[in-house]
């Protein structure tokens, strides 16, 4: 079975999805990242009313503001991406994985058809799905790798 | 109190070699107790781990806090008097469904009755580990094993109904594979004041890998686990569709929709005696597995109760004087008798035989593993074509970095010292959390400050397997590889992963 078989049957709202932060549209720069630090994120999703509209993350950080810091003050839209390509909470967590690994995404806002948003879709979710799918040998490894012992100790 | 450190799941991780079983659901508890560990707000110094006899007891060697592998069965014991002796301590105690329900079973029942401030971790898997495989007390009747060959005739115990019947105030329960519901677990045990009892389902590869089928697989768990929140009606399955209905007595599954609905369902309340009693009897695969917190009540504690008893008496009688009691008494001297030297009978062959047979165990008849499984284990991290490491001197600059790292069009520096040794680690997530409108001056400050130090990195000839285990263990998207003399030789990230298990089956 491949990683696309094992991923098929899987919608993408039951992986575990990583947090964001959410920020209205027109908001400061400098409010977005205190946003992101707060709440311990490295994305930040940008709604207008409910409606989301655009998406910061930490690679947005560093490439458009680390070396330009008047960047603090401007709207968070002028530095965000613009209508981030999201997927429905119903998707397969495969095609999910594939889209994001042909357009190099990172992060994958996972909107519901009322336009919720239920969560935004990273590697960690199918890192954290691939390690509880073969706990035996992904989880179940030594806390150092270099200490796998020679010979068991009991059963 | 203490001044406040930040301490990470490294912190925790003992010198010593695990010596589990590989596979072993052992290591995922493990893995979880050292993660979750910095969380609870306890100085290292003030955490204790004590354990009895079994698999799950060699725990306390694998904590880098302060520890007892004690007795069989006795570890409520040296715990109880411990947390009285010392009510700054964090005990916990790490037993297994033999050493805590067995020979332990008494020790553990009193130890919860006392409501004393303990954390109990029951590993149960339902079987005889470090023994090599006989029924134990949580076995389904009817287990066959090397000691019961045509099937086990006894009852299995309860483990739940049981701490409710000792009236434990704190009953949880998760299971290894789940690592963020374990997490989550053992932090709210951690959290109670009281006696914690949390019973973690656990997988034993060698002697008995099917026990928890159904609840341990990631594709079909939702649909088997009753994550219980408190407030919140019994809904389980990957699409919420089902739920907890009471029929009279008795707990009965429904399915939502056709004129039911939630208003019908149980409500879980972790107050509740009677609900927890029907928690604990519905048993997987015939109900939803509950997991989650069962019941949570604040009672006194024994530690409580026993000082406000020192207050009461030293204020009528005044503070006791130990000499006076001890002199009060009628005294004697024992005097010492001559020791007759007993010989040893002791061969040293008992040992390598049984090892022999265990050997056997290990053996026997080859599992079969499917082609993700094999990918993941026989091959290695090399297989994966890491990316060349794009490095930084550690005295380098902030502002140095960030251009690199533009230039070079990365999110992650791995930074050396001048013998080119790995010494830390600088992404983009650091330059956002810690960097942009934080430092005034980029030029001045130096990476050294703000680099993660001492990253884990993996030899490349290491299974793929790691790789995963560490990125899911530590959220790391990237994952330096060293060389014999900690040199950066290359770095992997999910991506690669993604890309192998896609392109080796094409």
């Amino acid at each position: 079975m491949s990683l696309k078989d094992e991923l098929l049957n899987e919608q993408v709202s039951h992986l575990d999805l990583s947090g964001f932060c959410q920020i209205a549209s027109g908001t400061a720069v400098r409010a977005a990242l205190a946003a992101m630090r707060q709440s311990k994120t490295n994305v930040c999703l940008i709604t207008t009313g409910s409606r989301l509209v655009g998406i910061l993350t930490e690679r947005d950080v560093l490439t458009k503001v680390a070396t330009t810091l008047e960047k603090l003050d401007v709207p968070v839209d002028d530095i965000m991406t613009a209508n981030p390509i999201t997927v429905t909470p119903e998707s397969s967590a495969a095609d999910a994985l594939w889209l994001m690994d042909e357009k190099k995404f990172r992060n994958l806002p996972v909107v519901g058809q009322n336009g919720h948003i239920v969560g935004n879709m990273t590697h960690q979710a199918v890192i954290s799905y691939l390690a509880a799918r073969y706990p035996v040998e992904v989880l179940n490894r030594p806390p150092r790798p270099d200490h796998f012992p020679q010979k068991q100790e009991g059963g | 109190m203490s001044i406040p450190v930040t301490l990470n799941r490294k912190d925790f991780v003992s010198d010593q070699t695990v010596r589990w079983c590989p596979g072993c659901g052992d290591y995922a508890i493990l893995a979880s107790v050292q993660k979750t560990l910095p969380d609870i707000g306890v100085p290292k110094e003030n955490i204790v781990f004590i354990s009895g006899i079994g698999c799950s007891s060699r725990f306390p060697y694998y904590m880098n806090t302060f520890g007892i592998h004690s007795i069989h069965g006795r570890a409520p014991t040296l715990a109880t008097g411990l947390a009285i002796a010392n009510p700054e301590l964090s005990v916990w105690v790490v037993t297994g469904d033999g050493d805590g329900l067995s020979i332990g079973g008494n020790h553990l029942i009193h130890a919860i009755r006392r409501n004393i401030n303990l954390n109990i971790l029951l590993f149960n898997n339902r079987i005889y580990g470090l023994t090599k495989g006989q029924y134990s007390p949580t076995s389904r009747q009817g287990t066959k094993t090397k000691s019961s060959p045509m099937g086990s005739l006894e009852q299995p115990l309860n483990p739940i109904a049981l701490a409710m019947a000792a009236e434990a105030t704190f009953i949880a329960r998760s299971i290894d594979a789940h690592t963020q519901h374990l997490g989550d677990t053992l932090l709210a045990a951690s959290q109670h004041n009281g006696v914690s009892f949390v019973e973690i389902y656990q997988n034993c590869v060698i002697f008995n890998p099917t026990e928890w089928e159904g609840l341990d697989d990631r594709r079909v768990r939702d649909e088997h686990i009753l994550y219980l929140e408190h407030g919140k009606p019994m809904i389980f399955g990957k699409d919420l569709d089902k739920g907890i209905r009471l029929n009279g007595f008795r707990p009965e599954v429904v399915q939502l929709g056709n004129g039911v609905t939630e208003a019908d369902l149980l409500v879980h309340d972790e107050s509740s005696t009677q609900l927890a009693f029907i928690l604990a009897s519905m048993e997987h695969p015939e109900f939803p597995a509950p997991m989650g917190v069962i019941r949570r009540v604040r009672k006194q504690t024994y530690t409580e109760g026993l000082m406000g008893q020192i207050a009461t008496a030293q204020q009528a009688r005044g503070v006791g004087d130990l000499r006076r009691l001890y002199e009060s008494a009628d005294l004697w001297t024992v005097t010492a008798k001559e020791e007759k030297p007993v010989k040893s009978k002791q061969t040293g062959r008992l040992s390598l035989e049984m090892d022999e047979a265990y050997v056997d165990e290990m053996d026997k008849e080859p599992e079969v593993t499917t082609f993700m499984q094999d990918r993941l284990i026989e091959d290695t991290i090399a297989a994966l074509s890491p990316n060349a490491p794009i490095t930084i001197d550690a005295s380098a600059s902030l502002a140095k970095a960030v251009r690199h790292m533009n230039t070079h069009h990365i999110g992650c520096l791995l930074v050396t010292d001048a013998q080119d040794r790995l010494v830390g680690i600088f992404t983009e997530q650091d330059v956002l959390h810690r960097v942009v409108g934080l430092v005034a001056d980029l030029e001045t400050a130096v990476i050294a400050d703000y680099m993660t130090p001492d990253p884990v990195a993996l030899k490349a000839n290491l299974p793929i397997a790691q790789a995963l285990h560490e990125m899911h263990v530590h959220g790391f998207r990237h994952l330096p590889l060293v060389d014999d003399e900690h040199r950066p030789e290359g770095i992997v990230s999910f991506r690669d992963v993604v890309h192998h298990l896609k392109e080796s089956f094409a």
